[in-house]
């Protein structure tokens, strides 16, 4: 994982989308549930304007399309344009608009449910005798389990470890990293503290997006995946399949025999994230729970088929959560209203608890508890955000909201375990003329690669990486100005 | 003649930098290869892990913690 990605740690379906190349685009749009699917990820302006023009057979001019819209809802229209052509959905040939092919035809099938039918996903023919009674509150609650179970494991609340590849997944992605060699168990990583906070439609969608990119690689051989396990899994059909989950109904039984048999390999890991229940492996039917109906119509979307559950599923059990319950004093301590072992566990990361009650738990911030956070990479700012966000209401009331001096003490804790830096480097010394040592420098700033330079002592030092360009410069001075010029001996 | 040599910069307060420097004169087989400014030290890349931990051990020994006064188990 490049550090660059842990520091935007972004997990946008759409984003992962838009980066997709056409080709790829275009084989999604094969699949009318993935054309629903994409067109309710949609802002609601460019939707407006995929409903409107895709019955439209004739040419039309974009032109005409800008004549829509108000000045002041200019911008809006680029966003939307701007989104639709990514995706490749609209384009403009000549002034004229072409929605693509492939698209129209099946988000029209989609519509008036022409087409094949097995898009959306086909019911068994015979009933199912083991069907859980009360369906949809039994796979409310194991979905729930199944995928606190992994947040669990992430806090490090020692109950259960999950199947080998969730940990593989964790750790691949950088939401956990093993800290000692040898270690039985990872530990949470600041991305991983960053993907807590999010709420659990963006998790589940992040969770997703990273086995994608998992299971499109090449199979790696030091890898440690099963043999048969994640491994060059069609991205098309994964994606197709994901998209498939968010248009299926709740409480309704599904025939796995018409999917892909990467899309029922597939449907085993899903079932593990909680995402699709199975009685058993061998099991010839699936059950979507919430986690996974509601993918698409998250809170990027209006569409309101179950009122009131849509944007966090399991929001009901996690009240608390919603209106904040921690409350920080002055003097370090730290009172949290909350019986949700997850979220105490996620405060036991940083902070040290002194006593549990039935609806509260006590702690203490310290130097120490804060370092083992800081050590494990989560930042000073994760830290008061995650405050912030789950404060008290009657912390709320105040602003600040949580007291400056433990702000304050907190990063200046992680100031204190920054102080010494090391660059890796190269130090040129022993210039023999002020000019030659100028004209080198000048050259190595203008490449960016200086990393110390004192022009009295006539020494710099450039990174690692710029070392070789420097050397070739010198060389070619040299050259240029004869031997006698000054030789240079460069040895690493 | 120029030279370039290959090493580890470190970039630190001057407080840790003397800590460094009593360090390095402490040992037999000294690794500081420059010593370019208050707040800068050129150093062998080798030892870079090892000053890193003593210098992280010296300073949790001069911390002041609260939590001492406390009978902790």
């Amino acid at each position: 994982m490049p550090a660059k990605e842990i520091v935007h740690f972004k997990t946008n379906i759409y984003e992962y989308l838009e980066a997709l190349p056409k080709a790829t685009q275009e084989r999604l749009y094969r699949e009318s549930a993935t054309c629903l699917a994409i067109f309710r990820l949609l802002p609601s302006l460019a939707k407006h304007f995929v409903n409107a023009l895709l019955f439209v057979e004739d040419p039309f001019l974009k032109k005409d399309l800008e004549q829509w819209i108000k000045p002041k809802g200019a911008s809006k229209f680029e966003e939307s344009w701007e989104k639709l052509s990514r995706l490749h959905i609209l384009a403009e040939k000549e002034g004229y608009i072409i929605m693509n092919k492939t698209f129209r035809e099946n988000y029209r099938n989609c519509l008036t449910g022409g087409g094949e039918h097995q898009s959306f996903g086909v019911p068994p023919s015979s009933k199912d005798k083991h069907r859980p009674e009360n369906t949809i509150e039994y796979l409310d609650s194991y979905a729930k389990k199944q995928w606190e179970s992994i947040l669990h494991y992430m806090v490090g609340t020692r109950t259960k470890r999950p199947g080998r590849g969730v940990v593989n997944l964790l750790t691949e992605s950088g939401l956990m990293a093993e800290r000692h060699e040898g270690d039985e168990d990872p530990q949470i990583t600041n991305k991983g503290f960053q993907f807590l906070l999010q709420d659990i439609n963006t998790q589940v969608w992040a969770f997703l997006l990273q086995y994608l990119e998992l299971a499109g690689k090449e199979k790696n051989p030091q890898s440690n995946y099963p043999s048969n396990k994640i491994l060059k899994m069609d991205l098309v059909e994964v994606l197709n399949f994901y998209f498939l989950l968010g248009s299926l109904e709740l409480g309704q039984d599904y025939s796995i025999d018409q999917l892909t048999p990467t899309q029922q390999q597939l449907i085993e890991d899903l079932a593990y994230y909680g995402l699709v229940y199975r009685r058993k492996k061998s099991s010839r039917r699936y059950y979507p729970t919430r986690l996974a109906t509601t993918l698409t119509s998250g809170t990027m979307s209006f569409t309101k088929q179950h009122p009131g559950n849509i944007i966090n599923p399991l929001a009901v059990k996690d009240m608390p959560t919603e209106q904040g319950f921690i409350i920080l004093e002055t003097n370090y301590k730290l009172y949290a209203y909350t019986n949700s072992q997850l979220q105490i566990s996620v405060l036991n990361l940083f902070c040290e608890l002194t006593g549990r009650y039935s609806n509260m738990v006590t702690g203490k911030l310290s130097r120490d508890s804060a370092r083992k956070a800081l050590m494990s990479g989560i930042t000073a700012n994760q830290i008061i955000s995650y405050l912030t966000s789950h404060a008290h209401p009657q912390m709320k009331q105040k602003s600040p909201v949580l007291p400056l001096t433990v702000i304050d003490q907190i990063r200046l804790w992680e100031m204190e375990r920054n102080r010494l830096q090391d660059t890796d480097a190269f130090l040129y010394t022993e210039f023999k003329s002020e000019r030659d040592f100028n004209s080198i420098l000048d050259h190595a700033y203008k490449l960016g690669i200086i990393i110390w330079a004192n022009k009295a002592k006539r020494m710099f030092a450039v990174t690692e990486d710029g070392h070789p360009q420097i050397r070739e410069f010198i060389k070619k001075r040299m050259k240029k100005n004869g031997p006698q010029a000054g030789g240079s001996s460069s040895k690493s | 003649m120029v030279k370039a040599v290959k090493g580890t910069i470190l970039k630190c307060d001057p407080a840790v930098k003397q800590v460094i420097l009593s360090m390095n004169n402490s040992e037999r087989e000294p690794f500081i290869i420059e010593d370019l400014d208050e707040t800068h030290l050129f150093v062998d890349t080798a030892h870079v892990e090892r000053i890193k931990r003593r210098v992280e051990q010296l300073l949790e020994e001069n911390t002041y913690k609260i939590e001492q006064l406390d009978p902790k188990q």
